[in-house]
């Protein structure tokens, strides 16, 4: 590690992604150990809440970066390097799932129905309210864990990682359309899991 | 108040969250707002839960960072000497053929004699001309083979072991 690489003095701290496209490319392990130091945080978190698994969100973390390592090269440095990092890792998740490898990953098939999004019921937020001004925190995160896993993802993407809409359809490879669907279902569904768990 | 409003502000509310609003129906939901008690109300609830969203504590375990580093350089490493010696087996292989080409007259002619001294068909010359040549390829390949089953098997080996480090 004495000997590191020119490119992190070139400031990979930022988010130069022609930076760090040439280091995937050249399977630079100094440019792979800043990332996976930069994104450690991120990335566990979007796969912690993928998975709703400690372990497997490990698993995963680790299978995700070996993965850059292996396809770097296919980074074009033209959309954003998190919304590849989670693409892929989302790839992962949903390749072990279809292969049943994890039993306990859930099932990520396409819940669009095309229905209309309906505003949640006016007088059902008392609960809501109660449960929020007590514990929000733990709250949130028990029901986060209580709806599926396609709406938990585009939740977190879009109010943890604060990836835009096109973002968060590059990572699914969805149209904006089903994003948005995706977004209000599970906002209603997320607040819901609260009213339930407060009742 | 009607409940066709309340419901226009509960659309616009979500909608301000997941995709922006125009300034016109932001001005309209703002006074919506200021005179209606249950959609005020609810607007704060939506803020605290995004803000509680984004506060959910997650602690990445402990030497996963370290752990995931060690699994990559290993990784990168193999996939170094991988190239190298692919490398190296190209040049050897080119340097082999172009040896062969040129030494094959001086080869053929050495078979030529042999036959001569003890009477061996011309068929079983050139058979054996042929396997000349093909025997150090097979080996080659066994070679290679060997190699490389031997390289996943370290491999496998190096992956259990980071894995169990921690």
């Amino acid at each position: 590690m004495s000997a590191r690489s020119p490119l992190l003095f070139a400031g990979l701290m930022t988010d130069d992604k022609q930076t760090i496209a040439l280091g995937l490319r050249r399977r630079d392990p100094d440019v792979l150990d800043q990332l996976i130091e930069q994104y450690q945080q991120r990335l566990y978190r979007y796969l912690l809440f993928l998975t709703g698994n400690p372990a497997l969100a490990e698993d995963f973390f680790q299978e995700t970066w070996i993965r850059i390592l292996e396809r770097g090269d296919q980074y074009n440095a033209k959309s954003k390097f998190e919304s590849w990092l989670f693409a892929i890792a989302r790839n992962l998740v949903i390749d072990a799932s279809r292969r049943k490898k994890f039993a306990s990953l859930e099932d990520f098939a396409d819940p669009e129905t095309h229905q209309p999004f309906e505003p949640p019921d006016l007088h059902a937020t008392s609960a809501l309210q109660m449960l929020l001004a007590r514990e929000n925190q733990q709250a949130v995160q028990i029901s986060l864990l209580k709806i599926p896993a396609y709406y938990r993802e585009v939740l977190v993407l879009r109010f943890h990682e604060e990836l835009g809409l096109e973002e968060i359809a590059a990572v699914l490879a969805a149209p904006i359309s089903t994003v948005k669907s995706r977004l209000y279902r599970g906002l209603a569904a997320l607040k819901s899991a609260l009213t339930e768990g407060a009742a | 108040m009607n409940e066709t409003l309340h419901q226009r502000a509960q659309k616009l509310l979500a909608e301000s969250l997941v995709e922006g609003i125009t300034a016109s129906d932001q001005a309209w939901l703002g006074q919506h707002l200021r005179e209606c008690a249950d959609c005020s109300h609810e607007a704060a609830a939506t803020q605290e839960l995004l803000q509680a969203l984004r506060a959910v504590p997650v602690a990445v375990p402990r030497d996963l960072v370290a752990r995931t580093q060690l699994r990559v350089r290993l990784r990168a490493q193999e996939a170094s000497e991988s190239s190298r010696s692919g490398q190296l087996l190209w040049v050897i292989t080119g340097a082999s053929w172009l040896l062969g080409v040129l030494s094959a007259p001086l080869v053929w002619r050495g078979f030529a004699w042999f036959g001569g001294q003890f009477g061996v068909p011309r068929l079983a010359l050139e058979m054996g001309f042929v396997l000349w040549w093909t025997v150090p390829a097979l080996a080659a390949a066994a070679a290679v083979l060997y190699q490389r089953g031997v390289a996943q098997g370290f491999a496998g080996r190096r992956m259990r072991e980071s894995k169990t480090l921690h």
